[in-house]
């Protein structure tokens, strides 16, 4: 599997776009899915909110024919326009669907185990259930198969499929570090070692925000956060710095299991 | 014990109340609400599928309105209504009641280019927002114009008793705010009865927990006449099984938007009632139905429990979805829509008959009572009708005003009904009939003793002595019309008589128990075409 | 079996005096709603399974069992002044009204106020944190705010009371909104793009956003909060320091950095006059 990255992908726009300019946020998605279709490729993300995005401007398109011819007519001053083709794929659905869990297992060199991992799914990979067939988003358990597949313990906690609050963020942080702080909280109460999330807007704020989250709460948390594709790197043999992993706030521990670059 | 005061008490929260305090509040006029449930929530308002379009309105030809009074009259009523009222009642909807709905905000649904999307055929209706889910964006804003209004309501109180002057005229009513376990004393100069229709009689109701016929039963106490209590209205499809899924119904109208509507199926799976065929004139076609049922009951090929089928299986899904919340029972039941019918049966449904009232003014035969909505003996309902009502009765409070209110309550009837509720709380031992005292002794079994807070179960004890009592009156009226009238069906008396029963069949209370007396119908517009026929071979 | 008809049961043989309301039996009285194994459902509109766990709703007071009180809920709602004020005078029945410009306001009238949602939202969990309205009284609002017959002061008083955006995002709401609402999509975000139009100073954080992307074609995280929060923003030294020791950010790039195909992209795209600037 090659990786092609669209040099030109805008940003989706995440909730604020959306929220304030519809038909900007549907031109720039789409526009996003025409890059990829014109490369007859599928298009992947690494972010929740950047698959919701693209998974609502793609079913408004297909759905609304005033807006596709819009949207295409926007497009077309860069000689681009979209026909409804392009598959979207999250790294998550793109593990199952087009790697397999046979050979996901196969390819696994560093079973990590004793590492216990609380699954962090967030929203936008969820919910809302029009998009996802989820009656209850709690059934979701992707994380938690993947999490036994590559060698480690899933565990249970109250905020697998909770709400980090990111999108509140930017302008007011303390929804963002009371929500984040219960479900850390109960992550490193039923015993995780760290906590693995398929979405880099929770990890900025579950990684990013911990020191405060602690210094409101008043709890000392220290809980690693990894990346989706960090948890599985390590397990497939990568190391934690080329994976990146010496970059978050909060120090993921070495464990005995996982080797380091040779000095 | 609290103490209230106003102008008039209107007890009930459905449109015929809310309609009548808002237009008494727009006269000057204090009303205080007293609602069993919520306003605009717990009614059988909130049920109003759709709205049936009057007179020339939304492009109605000349025939059309025609017809439209002709279904009220033969097939809403079968001619046991005021035709003068009834053509009073339609211009009000035409002139009034749509255009106040809509400049108030309510939504009537539009397709794209902007018209008012109708049901087809000779009698045609609308609907606000969705079709089967009316009532609540209707109701939804009645509650906000009663809050707009500032106009109080008492929530989660029942009324249990109407409370009179020396000279016996109401001047009060007795509540129980039964969450909180307080009596409430309302002093009223009028008291208007809005409590709607009575389905909860019956073991399968279409009508909501509210529905235990308390306007009858307290009207009745103080002695006010009863009309036509015998009449009460059937649905045919309401879903069968699980048999804990009442309430969940397969509409039959007309559809917004489609010619189609809902079929009928017996057992072997033939179509026996399919509006466009069988019944183009009757928009609510509920009597024509249940007719058409009957037939099938009585050929042996379903029953009225059950055993026939309803559905949408000749319509695409979206022609049913676009515009009703049709398909929502068929869902929640895991059945595929619209391929798959669905087994229903028989509910009991409005109720024609109710207080006997002058109709210029919704006043009873009791002095300072009023009556407005469902409740009333004089029509049955359409939440347009139960509108109609409220603004007549504001008027004919209005009116009377002046002359009310001399006198207080008898202090004495305040204790009376105050010692008959604390004696519900502490009843035990036996009660007739058996069906009921089953209920009544299983809800009353732990209640002595037990504080008088939070108590959905003393309201239901209390519901149930009501329900004793109109239970009597309704079977008393049934065995006094001796006939066979649209839903009103006798073995022993098949035929349709209008010679003997074009009537109201009015029950006076008197000393020693009742009396029966016969007020013939006027016939200026519309007329049956025979003195006697089987009631079955009777279109409506 | 339903959890109604289990309630029912449990009433009438076991706890004659379990408190628990209902009206209607039919999903449109939004009285019974509960929470059954954590979820917030329709007493009368869910099938009763095996060893359930019947809850009252959270975020109300429970008055006793599962009967909560709606105040708060109520409170919130009046203060919206849900009425439409007509800024035009009523033309007559029918007015002239198209379905697709009130189809917003049209999913928000199927709300039965059953106050899933509100029991549902992490926000609302919150308290008094913020002064976010909730799903439940938005949707409210959203009924004669997203109503295009309603005047706009009237509306823009109303979103003023509603801290429209402090919503997550998180879509719990639609989730256990039997009314099947799109409570997000169809009622909060048009709800912040009429706020966005009449109130702009609520609306820095999705304007500045949407200049950012704009200009650059991707978000810059250190510009966005920059721009935002102003000198605020001093406040979240520490995090700076500790996201730059750990390579996380780069000042550089925010401060002068772009993606040339991405931001002329974007350009193109978000500067048609007709879009909000």
């Amino acid at each position: 599997m090659e990786l092609v990255q669209l040099e030109s992908a805008t940003c989706t726009g995440a909730r604020e776009l959306r929220a304030i300019d519809s038909i900007g946020f549907y031109t720039l998605n789409v526009r996003i899915l025409a890059l990829a279709e014109k490369q007859q490729l599928p298009l992947l993300t690494i972010c929740n909110t950047c698959t919701l995005n693209v998974l609502d401007a793609h079913a408004a398109f297909v759905s609304d024919n005033a807006l596709a011819r819009d949207v295409n007519a926007r497009l077309s001053v860069e000689g681009l326009s979209y026909s409804g083709r392009t598959r979207i794929s999250h790294f998550l659905w793109m593990l199952y669907e087009d790697i397999g869990e046979d050979e996901l297992r196969r390819r696994v060199v560093q079973p990590l185990a004793g590492l216990t991992v609380a699954a962090f799914y967030g929203c936008h990979i969820t919910r809302p259930p029009s998009r996802y067939g989820f009656v209850d988003s709690r059934n979701n358990i992707a994380l938690e198969k993947l999490a036994v597949i590559l060698g480690c313990e899933p565990i249970d906690y109250s905020g697998r499929t909770e709400c980090c609050g990111f999108h509140t963020a930017a302008h007011d942080e303390r929804i963002s570090l009371k929500l984040s702080g219960q479900h850390i909280a109960s992550a490193k109460a039923n015993g995780a070692k760290t906590m693995v999330t398929p979405c880099p807007l929770c990890h900025t704020i579950l990684d990013g925000f911990q020191r405060e989250i602690e210094k409101d709460s008043g709890v000392d948390l220290n809980m690693p956060i990894l990346h989706l594709p960090q948890l599985v790197g390590l397990a497939l043999g990568m190391t934690p710095e080329e994976l990146g992993v010496d970059q978050h706030i909060i120090p993921f521990p070495p464990l005995p299991s996982i080797k380091t670059l040779p000095a | 014990m609290r103490n209230l005061n106003t102008d008039v008490a209107v007890v009930g929260g459905g449109a015929a109340g809310c309609y009548a305090a808002l237009k008494l509040r727009e006269k000057g006029i204090h009303p205080l609400i007293i609602c069993k449930g919520w306003v605009g929530k717990s009614g059988a308002s909130l049920f109003a599928g759709n709205l049936v379009v009057s007179g020339r309105l939304l492009g109605n030809t000349a025939q059309q309105a025609a017809d439209t009074a002709e279904f009220l009259i033969k097939y809403h009523n079968q001619f046991l209504i005021d035709q003068n009222w009834a053509r009073s009642c339609g211009q009000w909807i035409e002139q009034t009641y749509y255009p106040e709905l809509e400049a108030a905000g309510l939504y009537f649904r539009r397709d794209d280019a902007g018209n008012v999307v109708t049901s087809p055929g000779r009698i045609r209706s609308i609907a606000a927002n969705v079709q089967g889910n009316s009532g609540v964006p209707f109701m939804d804003l009645r509650r906000k114009q009663i809050i707009k209004a500032g106009i109080p309501h008492l929530e989660e109180t029942v009324a249990t008793a109407l409370l009179q002057r020396g000279d016996g005229s109401v001047g009060g009513v007795f509540a129980l705010d039964y969450l909180n376990g307080e009596y409430i004393v309302v002093h009223a100069k009028a008291v208007i009865l809005a409590t709607g229709y009575s389905d909860r009689l019956h073991a399968r109701s279409t009508g909501t927990r509210e529905m235990s016929a308390d306007g009858i039963a307290m009207a009745w106490r103080v002695g006010a006449a009863m009309s036509n209590l015998e009449m009460q209205w059937w649905h045919t499809n309401d879903v069968a099984h699980p048999p804990s899924w009442q309430r969940m119904q397969i509409y039959p109208n007309p559809m917004l938007g489609s010619e189609n509507s809902a079929r009928m199926v017996n057992s072997q799976g033939e179509e026996f009632f399919n509006q466009q065929v069988d019944d183009p004139l009757a928009f609510g076609p509920y009597t024509v139905q249940l007719k058409a049922l009957t037939r099938q009951v009585h050929a042996g090929k379903a029953r009225y429990d059950g055993g026939y089928f309803a559905g949408f299986d000749h319509c695409r899904a979206d022609e049913v979805e676009t515009y009703t919340t049709y398909a929502k029972a068929y869902k929640q039941l895991g059945l595929q829509f619209p391929q798959e019918l669905v087994e229903t049966a028989v509910t009991a449904h409005y109720r024609q008959g109710g207080v006997d009232i002058d109709n210029k003014t919704m006043r009873t035969s009791v002095a300072g009572l009023y009556v407005a909505g469902g409740l009333g003996g004089h029509s049955n309902g359409l939440i347009a009708l139960a509108t109609y009502d409220g603004n007549v009765v504001a008027d004919g409070v209005a009116n009377d005003l002046p002359t009310l209110g001399n006198g207080g309550i008898l202090e004495q009837q305040i204790d009376v009904e105050h010692k008959r509720l604390e004696g519900i709380l502490a009843v035990q031992g036996d009660l007739k009939p058996v069906g009921l005292k089953e209920a009544l002794r299983k809800v009353m079994w732990d209640k002595v003793g037990v504080e008088k807070d939070n108590n959905y179960e003393w309201l239901d004890a209390i519901d149930l002595a009501n329900m004793i009592d109109a239970c009597e009156l309704i079977i008393q009226a049934s065995i006094e019309r001796r006939e066979s009238r649209g839903p009103f069906m006798r073995r022993d008396f098949p035929d349709t008589d209008n010679t003997h029963w074009l009537a109201a069949n009015i029950m006076i209370k008197t000393d020693n128990g009742f009396r029966f007396e016969q007020r013939p119908y006027e016939l200026p517009f519309f007329q049956p075409e025979f003195a006697t026929r089987n009631n079955m071979d009777v279109a409506w | 079996m339903r959890v109604l008809d289990a309630l029912n049961h449990i009433a009438e043989y076991d706890a004659p005096d379990l408190a628990y309301r209902w009206f209607c039996g039919s999903k449109m009285c939004g009285s019974c709603a509960i929470r059954m194994n954590g979820r917030e459902v329709l007493a009368c509109w869910e099938a009763a399974v095996p060893d359930m766990t019947i809850e009252p709703l959270r975020n109300l007071p429970v008055i006793r069992d599962l009967v909560v009180d709606r105040t708060p809920y109520e409170r919130r709602v009046v203060a919206f002044e849900p009425w439409l004020e007509r800024s035009a005078p009523y033309l007559g029945f029918p007015e002239p009204l198209l379905h697709k410009d009130i189809k917003n306001a049209s999913k928000a009238l199927d709300c039965i106020s059953c106050m899933a949602c509100y029991s549902a939202c992490p926000v609302i969990r919150l308290g008094d944190l913020t002064d976010f309205a909730g799903p439940a009284p938005l949707v409210q609002l959203g009924q004669t705010a997203l109503d295009p017959r309603n005047d706009p002061a009237k509306v823009r008083r109303a979103l003023e009371r509603s801290g429209i955006f402090n919503c997550v995002s998180c879509y719990k709401c639609e989730e256990v909104c039997p009314a099947g609402i799109p409570i997000v999509s169809q009622v909060i975000e048009p709800l912040k793009a009429k706020a966005a139009e009449l109130l702009p100073a609520m609306a820095t954080h999705p304007r500045v956003f949407r200049s950012i992307v704009a200009s650059r074609g991707r978000i810059d995280p250190g510009a966005l909060v920059l721009h935002i929060q102003g000198w605020r923003a001093l406040t979240r030294i520490p995090r700076l320091f500790r996201m730059l020791f750990r390579g996380k950010i780069n000042p550089l790039r925010t401060l002068v950095g772009t993606r040339t195909g991405a931001a002329n992209a974007a350009k193109r795209v978000l500067s048609r006059n007709d879009a909000p600037t």
